[in-house]
Formats: C-alpha cells, structure tokens, sequence
C-alpha cells in the first residue's frame, strides 16, 4: 500500500470536514465581531466548553457499547448538589468532597450498569427510570434550594484564568486525555469496543458483555459526576438545576462527531469538535444579543445535517466499494 | 382430494377452551394494573385529606385526561418500535399556532383548533418522512426535530405567551360532569376508543402493529411499510397537539412551557401498562390506567403530605419496579415452559 | 490408542419445538482431522455449539481429554484448548487486521496494549496462511475471503489442541484452500485434532482421515475411516435416500399455457441474463448451491429487491413489480421465506394475524374495518385445511413447531388466493411427517391451477416434488431439466449442470 501525504491523511480523517466547519464559523466570527477574539470572550467561551466536553464523553462511552444514558444529567446535578451540601453543611474539605463525589457518580453509574446488564431490560427504560430517581432525590434533597456558601479556593478556580483559557477547562483535558488512552491502550477499553462491534462476536471470544456494559456505565457515571462538579466550580453555587439541560448536547456532540448508535465507534476527536461548534453557535448567539435558548434550533438542525452528511458519505462509500469489488 | 385425509388421528383442538383462556390472560395484563390503581385509590381515599373533595377530584381528571393523550402519542409510535422525543415540542408549537390564530388573527375558536392540531399532524409527518427517508434510529431524528421546532418557536414568538384566550376554548377545560368528572375525560375517552378501535378493528392498525412486530416480514407479505411509519408518526403529531390543546384550554393562555417536561410522563403511561419498547404491541386500556396510576400518585402523594420534589422520584422507581417485574415474570414463564 | 481429545455421548438439545440433536456421538483424537456432515439442519452447527460452549446440551456428556466437562460459557471451551471458526462473521467490524486475530490473547506491556507487538505475532499468523493483508487495515476494508481467511488466522493465533473448523472454505480460492491444507496437515503432525465441517465432498476425502455423518440430529455413521468409504456411500449416509420421502405417487404431466416468463432478467444483487418460463399449476424446482443466488432472485420477482434489466411476462403480458404489495395485488405472487424468524413470520402474533396479513385489504368493510371475528372467519378454513396443530387461532404463532409455522407461512399465501407462489426450503427445520405432508400439499397447491417455484437446497427433495429443475450456480441459470423424479438419474445430471458451469472449471479447462 501506498503511503499517503499528510493533505490526504487529513482529508481522509472522520473530523476533517467538521474541523473545517468550526475553523469557518471561527473566522467568519472574527470578521464580523472583532469581539470574538478578545480574551474575555475566549474565556467565556472555554468555560461554557469544559463541562460540555465532560458531558459528552459521558454520553460517547455508553454510546460506544450501542446503548444510551439518559441520566447523565440528572447524575450530574445530583452529584453537584451532594458535592456542594458535603462542602456547605458538612463543611467537608474540596479534596474530601470531589471523592466522595466522584464515588457517587460512580455508583449511579453502576446501577444501571447492573440493572440493564442483569436484568435484560433495555437501557433506554432503565435510564430513563434512574432519570427521575436521581433528580428526584436532588429536588427531595435540596427542595430546590441552592448551595450558596462554596469555598473561596472552589470559586478561585472557577473564575481563575490562563491567558484566553479558563483554569477549568484542564479538568476535560485530564479527562478525556484519560479516556483516548483508555480506549486505545487498556484491554478493559478494547473490550468496550469490542462489545460495541459485535457484541455476538465478543462473547464468542471470552469477553463478558455484561461486566463491560456495568464498566461503561460506571466511567459514564463517574464523568457526568466529573462534570456536575466542574460545573458547581464555574457556576460558584451547588445548583440544582445543573444537568437539566445536558441531554441534547450530551448526544448532539459525539453524533456531530461521527459516533453511530449502534455502537462499536468513541470518536474522540469528533467528540471534541462537535463540543466545539455547539459551544460556538452559543457564543455567536451571546456576541449578538439573541436569547441563547435559540441555540436549540440550531443545534437540532446540526444533527439532522450531521446524520444526512454521514447517511450520504456511507451511500458513496458503499456505492465506491461495489464498483471497485465489481472490477477485482 | 383434501389434506384432511393426512393425520386424520388427530383429534381436533378445543379452540373454545383456549381461546377463552386467552382472553383472560389478556384482561389479566390490565387487571394487575387496574388492582393497584384501586389499591391506590383506596390508601388515598382513606389516608389523603381531601382526596374525595370535589375540587380536587375535577383537577385530578383534568390532570389525567391530559397526561392520558400524552401517553396515547408516544403509545403510536411504540408500536413501531420508534420513539418521538418531540412530543412536547410538537404541542408547544401546534399551540402558539393555535393561539396566534385564535387571538391575534382573531378567527373562531374551531378554526383555530383545527390548525393547530394540523399543525402537530404536520410535524409529526415531517418526523416519519425523515425517518423512512434516512432509515436512522427515530431517537435521533426526533431528538433532533424536538430541539428544532422548540428553538422554531422560542424565535418566532419571542414576545412571550398568549393568554386570556377566548371564554368559549377555556370552556372546555371547565365542564364538569356530577360536580366532579372533568369534562375533558370525555375527549379523552373518545380518543381511547377510537386508538383502540383502529388498532383492533382496522387494516392500518394492524399493518403499524405487524410493521413494528417484524418490520422484514410484514414487507415481504405486502404491506406498505412506509406509509404504516408515515401515518403513525402523523397520528402521534396529532395526539401531542391535541394534548397541548387541552392543556391549554386549562391553562388559559398558550404557553411557552407547554410540553416541558413531558417526556418522562409520555413513556410512563405505554410502557407501565404493558406497551413494548420493540413495538408490535400495544394496549389502549393500559396506557390509561398507566396515566391514571401515575396521576393518582402524584396528586395523593402532595396531599399525604409527601413534598412535591419526591414525586418524581418515585415516579422513576415505579417505572423500574414495573419494568423489572413484568421482566420477572417473563423469565419465570419461560423457564415453566421449558 | 490415545485418549480421544473431545468425546461427546448420547448428546441431545432441544429447542423449544425442535430437537435438534438426538442422541449424537463423535470422537475426535489428537493428531487427526475428522469430517463433520451433513445436510442443512441436520445438527452439525448444534453440536459445534455444543462443544465451543454456546449451548449446553440437554441431555448427553462431553469428555475433553477423557474427563466429563461441562462448558458453561465459550470462554469455558477455550480455555480448554479448543479453538473455532464459526459459520457466521465474528469479526469487530472497527478493529484492525491485527485487533481482529489478537482479539482473544491481545499482548499487554504493563497494563497496555502492546501494539508492536500485536502486529509482529498477526504478521506471523497470518504469514503462515501465506496471506498478504497489511494488518493495520480495517476489517471492513477486506473482501469476504480475506474475512474467513482471517477468521482462521484468528483461530490458529489461539494455538489449540482441539480446533473446530465450521465450513472454512465456503467463500475461498482453490489456492487458498490448498494454502490452508497445508496448514491443517502441519497442525496435525503437532498433534492438533481438528474437526472440519464442510458441504464440498472433494475437501473432505483430501484431506480428512475419519468421516461423522450427522442426518435429523442422529449419527447416521460415527467415526468411520475414510477408506472405507466412497462419496457416494457418504450421500447416502446423508440425505439418507432410502427411507427420507414417502413416495407422492403419480402426478400428470402439466400441459396449461405459460403462466411465468423471464427474459434475459438481470438484477442488482449480480444475476445476469436469467431466462426461465413456468406453466400455470406447475411445480418448478430451483436447486443450487448455498450462494448460487436463488432467494435473491425470489427476491428480486417479489419486487423486494430491484431488477436493473430484462423482461417479466406475467400470462404473456409485461410486468412491472416496484414492491412487493404490486406482486401480491396486482400479480397475486407470494413468497415463502426460507428465514421464518428474521422475515417470513411475525412470531410474536397470532396465527390468525400471520395468516390474515396478506387479506386485511380485501375482507377489510368500510374503509380498513377489519375485526377478530372476520379475521378468523377468513382464515379459518386454511388452518383447517392445512391441519396447522394449535390450540386456538389466537395463538402465539412462536409457541407452534417449526413444522406447523411452516404450514402457516404457506397458509397465509394460499389465503391471499396466489396464482404464482416462491416456496423458498419448504422444509428446513422441519420433522419427517410434515415433511412429507409439506410436499403433498405443494401439489395439492399446484393441482388447483397455481404455478409453484420450489427452492431447495435438499436434492432428493427437488427430484421428488418438481415437474422440471431449473439448475443455479454463480447467480446464472446453467441448466433446465424435465425431471423423471428417478433420484440415481437426476443426481449426476444436476451435479454435472453446476460443476461444468462453475468459473473454477471453466479457468482449469
């Protein structure tokens, strides 16, 4: 085989195309809103970012074994408040805190894990059904009451910033850093895709579907944990409002991405990107003074295109494919 | 010459019998459920303070009337296998239309319903047109279509909602039969009925429910695939307008909350009354008494004195209870039959 | 003699309906490569499950090196040594050349991935099966040899004592089965016992030391050496000739006008110029080789899959099928599928619904009202008809045999009044009695006027029930015989047909 230039090793790559879009939508935004660039803009811009891409790989990792999590952000807003409440009433220290939440992420995650892997039902009920267990049990916490009172260290760095960057934005770098490498060097993440492939074929071959669907529930667990954290740090207040609206970007992103629902596929780089260019739409919004709900609209449409595009690509590809097996 | 001359020892079947035994079964599936909506109904009667008063029984079936619609139009596309996430936005925009066109253009009131219900119809066919076209997973392309129509309307009425809505809609919301039977029940029965005819009775009802059994099959034994998915999609359109449309009338004005938080409610009701998440089956009956069962709990529950935050939680707990139980019994029944 | 590596006793499994194995025996020793056969259904894939750890058997006992094991898992089976190449692709599509062989023993250095090294021991793997695929590529990029040939490469990686090979040469080269043998006699000097299914007798007398019929789930011979048999003692041990059919007795020659014509018929799963005419109340048989393309030309008429040229004439008139609901109302043609789960039945609804699916147009009153009570009253007569054995027509048609859900497929046809009606495997995974009661009533079907295309992959099958045999191979028709129904004449005409037109003949030639 031939080696190919580095021009047509990206152009070959799933994310190019979206690159491209997001390197576009940068630049015309920089045209028409100078203010685009400015520092406090980029920082506002990374902030939104970093839970986002949290959320996102939350999603991507149950998406990679063929099946959903609809909680992740009632996981995400329940670890927040209990996150919060351990700091203001227990008056708990950060690092104390973040690993107790951290564990409860998890194990939220390992219910339904366990549920769906044992029981058989399919994971969009049980998600469904953990959904409203989880937020219940933040409202019937919190009644709806803020956690006000978060440490001065927490709300330093929330707001602290490096150059254009906000400081938060290292935790979804450690993450998802973390996460490629999982997926790429550990057997335990093989096994995850594996799974995802060809579930059939996995089981055939001595991996266990069902401790793999609990792990992947379980990392989903503890990231959608991971961001509901993060986003008490940048919001200075244990909100239990957090994670209501995760769910659209949560799967807008790693679809824009390239996943495909039936699993088997975590682009890590797609992901990253369809972060992006949602969080862009928001910012474009902002600059101009329109309400950011109108986000939605344009994120939903980004899917439709996004899965049309895909749709079409794999026609072509297939189509390209019989026409070559047809002259072999 | 007939086959009959073949095996002609064996004695035939007692198809009466059986049948009859069939047919219990069947009640049975409702039955469990109806018991422990009356077991419901009994704790609060007895337990609840002022769960028997007029006022809040009226509230309660107006409640319910409403939930059951929900349930109904997410229970049309199960039976495809699909799902429609788009439900509530589908009434959100089907209402301000309808809204708009009863107070600003300032056209009758049966007008006005009728475009918006054309409305969620439309929707709901742009749903099953891109679904059939793209051949992708109903979760996406709804979810997709669920934000676009939300933002849709969130841009063109940006001015907020429309209220004081003419006497002669909210009306409907204020009929009550024996001083305590919200009239919109009748809407909701009617509804039923006519569900529960078409998927009994009628040609289309059974190609959607063949359509959602075995998809492959019901194609190579001739039945228009496509059209089962366009028309059920349009029918679930329907029914989310015609949910936002009482709850509207309710409420007074069109809102730009309506269909919110519709999502959870719209699975409950299908799937706790035995509605399949692979689709080929449904039960009409079921996913009443489903939002029967989930709208008694939440108005029993606030009056018992349980905080409001709770109830969502054990909403979510019965779903799984249900879910895990119906599974349970699945697996015992096969391991018998083994 | 040594200990024999697997010995499986009395092995029986039931599913629900059918029994697949009944009381099945096979040995398999170090250092030998033993034939598995036997025809479609006849409990070969069973048994392989059986000893890979898929299924546990009902009854019976499997002995892995002399010592009674029960797998629960195939995890369990490799464990003990025992590698398999399945039937069906069991690649990750995402992964690799390499990730695919190394899936089951992927090297890790320090807690990761060894990638180097992963792609050093596929590169070698697939070196000793002579294969020249770049192991960085996905295995979607590979055509369907390249799969198989990996799908072995992946087995041998396991270096097993026992290796199960299920029809590892379906979609194969003659060199690259040459490549492979020589590969499977190496492993065998190694002591490795190999146990090797396959449909093409010619394999199996090179390269086989001892031959196991399986025929309905019972030995119809156990570890016989293979000098001690010819290819035709081995047909007969599997399609077991002398006592499979009842004979159907006389049948009158047909002699009705031309019902079905195709001309020069091409369509886009690959036919090419398919021609063949079918009278009206004629039983036309279509025989072939798994692959030959029957279903997808069954397919292709039906209107399910798309023609891209050629002419269909329907009682001399051109026809036109974009779908299938235009065969079935317009052209009145029905298809039995020979997949009765994945797209023939509707297993989880009634008899009655799976009968009525084809009807609900016509007995449907005013405007799509169809009830239970008409339903039944419509379908009624065709279970009586056809004695489909079940309680009531309410019924959940997954809980018949496979026999009467057969009996239902066609029932549901002749109920939609079909003048031309596809019969794909009538009897696949069907007991003997309703076998024999199926063949009878495709004549019964074809005595009342309806022209009845019988695919079958069951030669004795064909010979017995059709009027004249249309021949497939490669997706061509190579041959139309009037048939005598005289099997020994039949047989080596057939057999000629498909292998003087095989593309493998036609380059030795």
């Amino acid at each position: 085989m031939k080696k190919q230039s580095l021009t047509q090793r990206f152009l070959a790559a799933e994310w190019s195309s979206l690159l491209i879009v997001a390197l576009i939508m940068m630049a015309i935004m920089t045209i028409i809103t100078p203010r685009f660039l400015n520092f406090d803009n980029q920082a506002i811009l990374t902030r939104s970012l970093a839970p986002l891409l949290i959320v996102a790989f939350a999603q991507a990792i149950v998406i990679g074994i063929g099946q959903m999590n609809l909680a992740v952000g009632a996981i995400g807003g329940m670890v927040a408040v209990f996150f919060g409440g351990m700091m203001e009433v227990w008056g708990l220290p950060i690092p104390v805190a973040i690993g107790i939440g951290l564990l409860c992420g998890l194990a939220a995650g390992v219910l339904n894990g366990a549920v769906i892997a044992y029981s058989g039902i399919n994971g969009f009920i049980v998600t469904l059904a953990t959904l409203s267990i989880f937020k219940g049990l933040n409202l019937g916490v919190t009644k709806s009451i803020p956690f006000y009172e978060m440490p001065q260290a927490l709300q330093w760095f929330g707001e602290a910033r490096v150059g254009p960057f906000a400081m938060i934005l290292i935790v979804p770098v450690i993450c998802v850093v973390a996460l490629a490498w999982f997926l790429k060097y550990s057997l335990a993440g093989r096994q995850i895709l594996a799974v995802g492939g060809n579930a059939h074929a996995a089981g055939l071959a001595g991996i266990s579907v069902n401790r793999v669907t609990i792990m992947a529930h379980a990392i989903s667990g503890a990231l959608a944990g991971i961001a509901g954290m993060l986003s008490v740090a940048r919001l200075g207040v244990g909100q239990p409002t957090i994670g209501g609206d995760w769910l659209l970007a949560s799967f807008a992103a790693p679809v824009i991405g390239g996943a495909i629902l039936l699993g088997g596929h975590i682009p890590v780089i797609g992901t990253i990107l369809g972060v992006l260019v949602i969080i862009l739409i928001e910012n474009l919004l902002v600059l101009y003074g329109v309400d950011p709900q109108y986000n939605e609209f344009f994120v939903g449409a980004l899917i439709l295109l996004a899965v049309g595009f895909n749709h079409w690509r794999s026609l072509r590809a297939e189509a390209a494919y019989k026409l070559q097996e047809g002259q072999a | 010459m007939t086959a009959t001359q073949l095996e002609t020892d064996m004695s035939p079947p007692d198809r009466r019998g059986a049948a009859f035994k069939d047919m219990l079964s069947r009640l049975a599936k409702s039955a469990g459920l109806a018991l422990v909506v009356g077991l419901l109904i009994f704790v609060f009667v007895n337990w609840a303070d002022g769960f028997t008063g007029k006022f809040n029984l009226f509230n309660l079936t107006r409640n319910l009337s409403v939930a059951a619609v929900v349930g109904f139009g997410m229970m049309v596309v199960l039976a495809l296998g699909h799902m429609n996430l788009a439900l509530g936005s589908t009434a959100l925009a089907s209402v301000m239309i309808m809204g708009w066109v009863m107070k600003v253009a300032a056209l009758p009131v049966p007008v006005a319903v009728g475009c918006g219900l054309a409305v969620g119809t439309f929707l709901g066919l742009i749903n099953g047109w891109l679904i059939v076209k793209t051949k992708l997973h109903s979760f996406i392309i709804t979810l997709a279509t669920a934000s676009m129509f939300l933002g849709a309307v969130l841009i063109v009425f940006r001015a907020g909602p429309i209220s004081d809505l003419p006497r002669e809609f909210t009306g409907i919301s204020k009929t009550r039969y024996f001083g305590w039977v919200s009239g919109m029940l009748l809407i909701t029965a009617v509804t039923g009925v006519v569900l529960g005819v078409m998927y009994k009775f009628t040609t289309l009802g059974r190609q959607m429910l063949a359509t959602g059994a075995n998809a492959d099959a019901a194609e190579l034994s001739g039945i228009p695939v496509n059209r089962a998915i366009l028309i059920a999609h349009g029918l679930s359109g329907f029914l989310a307008a015609l949910a936002g449309v009482m709850f509207t009338a309710r409420q007074g004005s069109a809102l730009l909350s309506t269909g919110e938080d519709w999502l959870l409610a719209s699975f409950l009701a299908p799937l706790l009354g035995g509605t399949l998440l692979a689709g080929g089956y449904v039960s009409v009956l079921g996913a009443f008494l489903g939002a029967m069962l989930v709208g008694i709990l939440q108005n029993g529950l606030v009056l018992i004195g349980v905080p409001d935050f709770w109830v969502e939680f054990v909403l979510g707990l019965t779903l799984l209870a249900t879910v895990s139980l119906d599974r349970l019994r699945e697996v015992i029944s096969a391991r018998r039959g083994n | 003699m040594s200990t024999p590596a697997i010995k499986i006793e009395h092995a029986t499994k039931r599913f629900p309906g059918v029994l697949a194995l009944d009381d099945a025996h096979l040995e398999l020793r170090p250092g030998e490569i033993h034939a598995l056969l036997g025809e479609n259904g006849a409990g070969k894939s069973t048994l392989i499950k059986i000893i890979t750890g898929v299924h546990e058997p009902t009854e019976g006992t499997v002995y892995v090196d002399g010592q009674p094991t029960v797998f629960k898992s195939p995890h369990d089976a490799m464990g003990a040594g025992i590698g398999a190449v399945h039937q069906e692709r069991n690649l990750i599509p995402r992964f690799s050349v390499a990730e695919n062989i190394m899936l089951e023993a992927t090297p890790t250095r320090a807690g990761q991935v060894d990638y180097p090294e992963m792609r050093r021991q596929a590169q070698h793997w697939l070196a000793e099966l002579d294969l020249d695929i770049d192991p960085d590529l996905p295995v979607h990029r590979l055509s369907v040899a390249q799969m198989q040939l990996l799908e072995i490469a992946r087995a041998l990686s396991l270096e097993s004592k026992i290796l199960l090979l299920d029809e590892p040469t379906a979609s194969i080269t003659d060199h690259e089965v040459q490549v492979l043998f020589t590969f499977l006699r190496k492993l065998k000097e190694k002591g490795v016992a190999i146990l090797f299914v396959s449909h093409k007798l010619e394999e199996v007398f090179e390269i086989c030391d001892r031959v196991t019929v399986l025929r309905d789930g019972r030995n119809a011979c156990a570890s016989v050496p293979i000098e001690e048999l010819n290819r035709d003692r081995v047909v007969a041990h599997m399609v077991g000739r002398e006592n499979a059919l009842s004979d159907l007795g006389h049948r009158a020659e047909v002699d009705a006008p031309v019902k079905l014509e195709l001309k020069d018929v091409s369509t886009v799963a690959g036919h090419k110029d398919i021609n063949f005419t079918a009278r009206k109340g004629e039983v036309l048989g279509f025989y072939g080789l798994v692959g030959a393309g029957r279903s997808e030309l069954a397919r292709a008429l039906i209107g399910a899959d798309k023609m891209s040229g050629g002419q269909v004439l329907i009682d001399g008139v051109e026809a036109k099928i974009p779908n299938v609901q235009t065969a079935l109302r317009k052209y009145r043609m029905g298809y039995v599928s020979e997949d009765r789960k994945g797209d023939g039945l509707i297993l989880a609804h009634s008899v009655a619904e799976n009968i009525g699916v084809t009807i609900w147009h016509k007995i449907a009153r005013l405007g799509g009202f169809v009830s239970d009570a008409m339903q039944r009253a419509a379908v009624g007569s065709y279970v009586d008809r056809l004695e489909v054995k079940t309680p009531s027509l309410r019924q959940r048609l997954g809980n018949l045999s496979g026999g009467n859900q057969q009996k239902v497929s066609v029932a549901k046809w002749l109920a939609a009044q079909t003048e031309i009606l596809i019969i794909d495997e009538p009897t696949v995974g069907v007991d003997i009695r309703t076998k024999g009661y199926l063949h009878k009533l495709i004549w019964e079907v074809a005595d009342t006027g309806v022209t009845v295309l019988v695919i079958s992959s069951d030669m004795p099958e064909i010979v017995a029930v059709a009027d004249r045999l249309i021949v497939m191979n490669e997706m061509a028709v190579v041959a139309d015989l009037p048939n005598t129904r005289n099997y020994d004449e039949m047989s080596p005409r057939i057999m000629d047909a498909i292998v003087t037109s095989s593309s493998d003949y036609k380059e030795s030639a």
